[in-house]
């Protein structure tokens, strides 16, 4: 193992020593050859000469070597504090194996000149020289200068490479072309190669106004990001100064980046504590500055040739001292680097990342310490949120947006709703993208919730005074790391705002009122009102849609509304409430146009959206089609019963099985429309606002919450309620339009009945008639009837039952003025009698009552394959005795024959 | 524009029923023994109009006319505590004085003298409605001026008002334990007026009355004042959908078109759930009350306040069951879920009808839709009950015809042997005969086989042939 491997690594050695020292074109191939054994043998030395006698140092003699020479040099005391805190911390690094040999690297190094070293490294075959270069990565460094000089770029870029691993910044991925940032640039000159010139006190001289990013004569700046160093130093000079240009060209781009203006307060910020940062560097430099200047006056100025090593302020020292800071700078470019891209949140996360997720303890706390500075606009605009409601982020960096300040796509969005309901909906978006990660989520959420709330009491409901006392009392200062407070304070926050918010919808618009109010005439529980309305506008909605006034159709709500229990309503929900007509379409009578209408406005349409008032207007069409069915039929029922006491008792001979079948089948009309209605009155409307109370109840319901309860209120109404889209798709299956074509034959049969009765009375004044003569001829003594009064009855009878019927509908309540020759053939005829109308009006009950039976029972085999349980309850109660037998959907396509066949009748009855 | 009722209560039992009601009413609608509103009576939601109307100074007046041919009962009623409520003009008593005597044609006969003075006072009430929607007579059947001027009033109110509906609510007597023999007479002419020219009759009859008292509230000797009170609250039950107006039955119209399908059929019993000591003094507490509960026992046939003896063909033509609550919670919203809590529970409705129906507690007639239809209204806020759920049941039920048929076979026995009849004979109805008398056992006995008719599958078929057959 150990032969292989050392075997390997003498493999290696030699292929890069042939790599580098082969490229000599030319010079003497025997002189090359030497060379490149003598390199090779230093090499060796290095890579197994680790057990030189000088070496095997304990690492205490080493650093006690150094802090005596500290003492020596008379440094001040907090620097000998530093100094050997540094040893101390170097010694517990981890990473190293041979601390011992660095520090003495670094001694030497220290303490020791250029001459110095050079001196080491002809006596002491080069080690520490080696060692310094084995240390600053894996980069062989050959004395001779004309090698190196080869391969000055690749030596710099190794070496940032190597600090940039020590610092841990994740750049290894970086191309090195396009590695942004700051690169100092060599232009050696190949015929320079002996003394350094300038000279180090010269550099040194300089060294502060380059790190200051300014140029001087030795070190010119020729661009932004290019610092020229003089051709004529040395390869270590010059390798150290490469270390020196890192910061002077971060600071310069820095301090370009902190003068530029950016658009965003948090960018500002992130500028303003990068500035600071530069400032504590500034004092850094002057205080190196004030070193150098130092050394400088004590070795006698920058002419002079004497060694300032001496007086301990050398390139290499200055390298050490602004190591950290470079650090500092370096992850400030990047920081720039990163925020170039964003900004607001994103940028707080961005920098918050380093704080939290990064390994190194010191980039954990610069980043620390630079969130302090950079969030504090972004608490403000918070504190600015939460406490007051209004949004002030002129630069879009809060992760609350107000819509309109987006694109095209929520404009057009804007425009399917109407105004109003976006100041809640759509005035401002919670931008999940900008939620920077030092609050979560649901924090976000809240604080979204809050500010909207806030804004909204304040804008919409004009309650402006008290957002401001609430301002005044709970606003606090709020900073970044005080998590605890922040978390109690946005709950308390939280709780306050929708509280109030709350209360104001209830207290100040009375939205649960409106709510109630909506339910009470538009979902018909003012039971009283509703039938006063129905009944003074049935004679006017028998007419055609076209002839409806507004005017009349108010006036009558006035009416109704004076004649009931809803005149005690408040007068604000009574002045919302009106009547109007529906667009109208062809050939529609009043009753499918008109619609009661419930107005409401800002605030409260937040609930009750546009989309809801719609919903509810559909309800109301179909509770109203219902109510008027039953009111009909309830008219018809009367007239019916109270006529069996008189009229209808004296022809019980000739028409009671009729009357008995019609009654019969009314009373299944009946039935079936007290049932829809209980049903959808109850079991839906009823049970649904239970569910809504409960909901809006709760403790802690916030307007949201209030608004998701009756959206879900109204869904469940529509759907349970048989307003539901039609499962098939095909729309003369869907539950509505069933309802709507069984109503239709309700009414139908009504007015037959209607007829019926009619009939009923012509013939009961027939015979008062006929009796009456009779009692006259008989007293005068002739025959009672002759035969031509039998002709002249069968002529006139149809005129003398119309005269009648005229003369005694007006005295009716009903709002349906009996029309008998409409629907029924041959009664307009003068000519037809009665044997002919008995017979149609028979035939037309007998195929109307065939007809409802069986929607009916189609009706109920839909309803039974409902999933849902409720409508499923309604075919259970319709058909409670089961004396329908419900039918299946597949038998839908029979219909048409079995209508036309009268033989056919309903299952069981 | 309320659908106005007016109230005629006639004799002595109709009148005592009459005077409870109006007590129930007024404590309903927290109307003071003046008339006045109370201070608290202050929660609107309920219409005093469909049975009071109010005086010029704003007093709630009932809409009521008390009748009767002896001055017993109505003194009591203008010397008791809520005398005062009731509009002096609406009071007549007989000029004699002396009452009917339990003769139905003696009070027939002073119908027809006193009639004009009784119908300018139901013309002055009718005439003050704007909308009337009807009639309500209560009265007994068996006695004499209830029975014998009902039946005279409801003749010519049948001429009056054709379009206007005529309640009754109707005390039948005890047929298996009465002691006033002629009551088969009184009952059997009075029947034929009931089924010829009233459309709907509450049925009530004294030995359920007082069987219910005597099980329910544990009174041997149950007194008229209790029975009474429980017609009383069977009244009002019965009126609360008219007077707390919500989604449905809002008018008289509502609730009887969807119990009474053919005309002759509008005999209707009742049961009520449960009777405590607050409708009744000494009625015992009942622990809980769940819909299903009520509902159950309001299918009793001992709830029932008519005593029948149901086949077991008998059948309901049409329930309608009125469940009263607690007061909407909604008027308090956001104030307690409690009050949430109490309310009625649309779903405990729900499951009640569904396990009625799988348990087939009640048996519906076989040729046409019946179930029970349920209204679900409020309770009166100003009355503290100790139950949350109450119950009343109207029903249209064959067995009915049971009760008919046991005064029917009374009577026959009486008839046989023309016991009873100088009485009569002396009367202006029965100065040509006694062929009344025979008219209204037919007209009894149609009704009666109307109702086991109805009972059969074929109670329609026969005229569905015969329709066939004209149609082709």
């Amino acid at each position: 193992m150990v032969n292989e491997s050392s075997n390997r690594v003498h493999d290696a050695l030699k292929s890069l020593v042939d790599l580098y020292l082969s490229s000599d074109q030319d010079g003497d191939r025997e002189g090359a050859d030497d060379r490149r054994d003598d390199v090779h043998d230093i090499l060796k030395y290095i890579v197994d000469g680790h057990s030189r006698a000088v070496v095997i140092q304990d690492f205490d003699r080493v650093s006690n070597l150094i802090k005596d020479k500290s003492l020596q040099e008379d440094e001040p005391t907090e620097r000998r504090v530093q100094l050997s805190n540094l040893i101390a911390r170097f010694r517990t690094q981890p990473v190293l194996s041979q601390k011992c040999a660095i520090l003495d690297v670094l001694r030497q190094l220290a303490y020791s000149d250029s001459a110095a070293v050079s001196e080491a490294r002809t006596a002491a075959g080069a080690g520490s020289q080696h060692r310094q270069a084995s240390r600053s990565g894996a980069q062989n460094r050959n004395d001779d200068m004309q090698t190196l000089e080869e391969q000055p770029a690749q030596g710099h870029q190794a070496k940032k490479g190597n600090l940039e691993r020590a610092n841990g910044t994740a750049r290894a991925g970086k191309d090195n072309s396009t590695a942004p940032g700051p690169r100092g640039e060599v232009a050696p000159d190949p015929m320079a190669l002996e003394d350094s010139d300038p000279s180090e006190a010269a550099l040194l001289h300089d060294l502060p106004f380059t790190l200051q990013g300014l140029s001087t004569t030795n070190l010119p700046f020729t661009d932004t990001s290019i610092l020229k160093l003089p051709a004529t130093l040395p390869l270590p000079l010059i390798s150290l100064l490469h270390t020196l240009a890192e910061p002077s060209l971060l600071y310069r781009n820095l301090s370009n980046f902190v003068q530029s203006s950016d658009e965003g307060l948090v960018g500002q910020s992130l500028r303003a504590a990068i500035g600071n940062e530069l400032r504590s560097y500034l004092g850094l430099i002057a205080t190196l500055e004030g070193e150098i200047r130092r050394a400088l006056t004590s070795v006698g100025g920058i002419r002079s040739r004497g060694n300032i090593g001496k007086v301990g302020v050398t390139l290499k020292r200055c390298v050490i001292w602004t190591r950290e800071a470079t650090m500092g700078l370096r992850l400030m470019s990047l920081m720039v680097e990163e925020a170039s891209s964003r900004k607001g949140g994103q940028l707080i996360s961005m920098i918050h990342a380093f704080s939290t997720s990064h390994g190194d303890p010191f980039v954990g706390a610069f980043a620390e310490r630079m969130l302090t500075h950079v969030t504090r606009p972004f608490y403000d605009m918070l504190r600015q949120w939460i406490y007051d409601g209004e949004l002030s982020d002129p630069y879009h960096e809060f992760f609350v947006i107000e819509s309109d300040a987006r694109g095209s796509d929520d404009k057009e969005a804007d425009a399917r709703r109407a105004p109003a309901t976006s100041v809640w909906e759509d005035k401002y978006r919670l931008d999940a993208g900008m939620v920077p990660s030092i609050v979560t989520e649901a924090f976000a959420e809240k604080v979204f919730l809050i500010g909207k709330s806030l804004n909204f009491i304040r804008h919409s409901c004009g309650d402006s005074a008290w957002v401001e006392a609430y301002c005044k009392v709970a606003s606090k200062e709020l900073h970044y790391g005080d998590t605890a407070t922040l978390e109690t304070s946005i709950d308390k926050a939280y709780k306050a705002t929708m509280a109030r918010l709350i209360h104001l919808m209830d207290n100040k618009f009375h939205l649960f009122e409106h709510l109630r109010a909506l339910k009470k005439y538009l979902l018909l529980g003012q039971g009283d009102f509703i039938a006063l309305l129905m009944e003074s506008l049935s004679s006017n909605l028998d007419n055609p849609a076209g002839s409806q006034y507004r005017h009349t159709l108010t006036a009558q709500l006035e009416h109704a509304i004076r004649g009931s229990n809803a005149q005690f309503d408040s007068q604000d929900v009574l002045r919302r409430l009106d009547a109007r007509l529906v667009e109208l379409s062809h050939g529609d009578v009043g009753w499918d146009v008109f619609t009661l209408e419930y107005k409401v406005d800002a605030p409260v349409d937040v609930v009750i959206t546009p989309w809801a008032s719609k919903q509810y207007l559909v309800i109301f069409n179909l509770l109203w089609r219902v109510k008027r069915v039953e009111f009909a039929l309830g008219s018809t029922w009367r007239r019916c019963m109270t006529g069996a006491r008189g009229v209808l008792a004296t022809v019980d001979d000739k028409l009671s099985r009729d009357w008995k079948t019609a009654r019969c089948c009314m009373a299944e009309m009946i039935h079936f429309v007290n049932q829809l209605q209980y049903y959808i009155l109850f079991e839906v409307i009823e049970a649904s606002w239970d569910q809504l109370q409960a909901a809006v109840t709760k403790q802690d319901c916030t307007l949201d919450d209030l608004i998701q309860a009756h959206t879900k209120y109204l869904k469940a109404i529509t759907h349970k309620g048989l307003l539901g889209k039609p499962t098939t798709g095909n729309r003369e299956d869907s539950f509505t339009s069933q309802l709507h074509e069984i109503l239709k034959i309700t009414l139908a049969y009504k007015d037959i009945v209607d007829g019926l009765y009619s009939f009923s009375v012509a013939e009961f004044t027939r015979r008062q008639e006929l009796a009456a003569k009779i009692e006259i001829r008989t007293a005068q003594g002739q025959w009672g009837l002759t035969e031509k009064d039998e002709i002249d009855q069968a002529l006139t009878s149809p005129i003398a039952s119309r005269n009648h019927l005229s003369g005694n509908e007006s005295r009716t309540d009903s709002p349906f003025p009996i029309n008998p020759s409409g629907g029924i053939p041959g009664l307009n005829s003068a000519t037809t009698s009665e044997d002919q109308m008995l017979p149609a009006l028979r035939q037309r009950l007998g195929d109307l009552a065939i007809d409802f039976k069986f929607r009916l029972s189609v009706l109920l085999g839909d309803l039974a394959v409902q999933p849902d349980v409720d409508m499923k309850f309604l075919g259970v109660v319709m058909n409670f005795n089961d004396v329908y037998a419900p039918r299946r959907r597949k038998r839908e396509h029979h219909r048409e024959k079995e209508k036309k066949t009268p033989s056919v009748v309903a299952v069981g009855s | 524009m309320p659908r106005e009722i007016i109230t005629i209560q006639a004799g002595q039992c109709g009148n005592s029923i009459g005077s409870q009601f109006w007590q129930q009413l007024c404590q309903e609608h927290g109307i003071n023994q003046d008339g006045n509103l109370e201070d608290f009576a202050t929660e609107g939601g309920d219409r005093k109009d469909v049975f009071f109307y109010q005086s010029d100074d704003t007093r709630y007046i009932p809409r009521a006319i008390l009748l009767d041919l002896e001055p017993r009962v109505i003194q009591g009623i203008q010397n008791g505590p809520y005398k005062n409520i009731y509009n002096p003009e609406n009071f007549f008593i007989g000029s004699q004085g002396s009452g009917a005597a339990n003769n139905w044609g003696f009070g027939y006969a002073a119908g027809e003298k006193v009639q004009e003075e009784v119908f300018d006072m139901i013309d002055r009430e009718a005439d003050g409605s704007d909308s009337l929607e009807g009639f309500m007579l209560l009265h007994s059947i068996a006695g004499g001026t209830g029975s014998g001027l009902g039946s005279y009033i409801l003749e010519r109110m049948n001429d009056r008002f054709p379009k206007k509906l005529i309640q009754t609510y109707s005390v039948f007597p005890d047929t298996h334990n009465d002691n006033v023999v002629v009551n088969p007479y009184n009952s059997m002419l009075s029947m034929r007026r009931l089924a010829q020219n009233a459309d709907s009759v509450v049925v009530l009859d004294n030995g359920a009355l007082s069987r219910i008292a005597a099980d329910r509230l544990h009174v041997q000797e149950p007194s008229f004042q209790q029975t009474n009170q429980l017609v009383s609250t069977v009244m009002s039950a019965s009126t609360t959908t008219l007077r707390y107006p919500g989604y449905m039955h809002n008018d008289l119209v509502g609730i009887v078109a969807a119990l009474i399908p053919t005309p002759r059929c509008h005999f209707l019993m009742t049961s009520y759930t449960p009777f405590t000591s607050d409708n009744v003094e000494q009625a015992k507490t009942v622990r809980k009350t769940t819909v299903l509960d009520v509902m159950r026992r309001l299918l009793q046939p001992k709830n029932r306040m008519v005593s029948t003896t149901p086949s077991k063909n008998s059948c309901y033509i049409s329930i309608l069951n009125i469940i009263q609550g607690e007061a909407d919670p909604t008027e308090v919203i956001a104030s307690s879920l409690s009050l949430v809590d109490r309310k009625i529970n649309v779903s405990q409705v729900h499951k009640s009808l569904l396990r009625i129906r799988e348990r087939r507690l009640a048996t519906f007639i076989p040729w046409g839709p019946a179930s029970i239809q349920v209204a679900l209204t409020k309770k009166s806020p100003y009355l503290s009950n100790t139950y949350r759920v109450s119950g009343l049941m109207l029903a249209n039920h064959t067995s009915v015809a049971t009760l008919f048929r046991r005064i029917v076979v009374q009577y026959d026995k009486l008839r046989k042997r023309n016991a009873f009849l100088e009485g009569y004979k002396k009367e202006a109805p029965f100065a040509n005969g006694l062929q009344e008398f025979d008219e209204a056992r037919a007209v009894v006995m149609d009704l009666i086989n109307e109702y086991e008719e109805a009972e059969t599958e074929a109670y329609l078929d026969p005229e569905k042939g015969k329709d066939k057959a004209e149609g082709t």
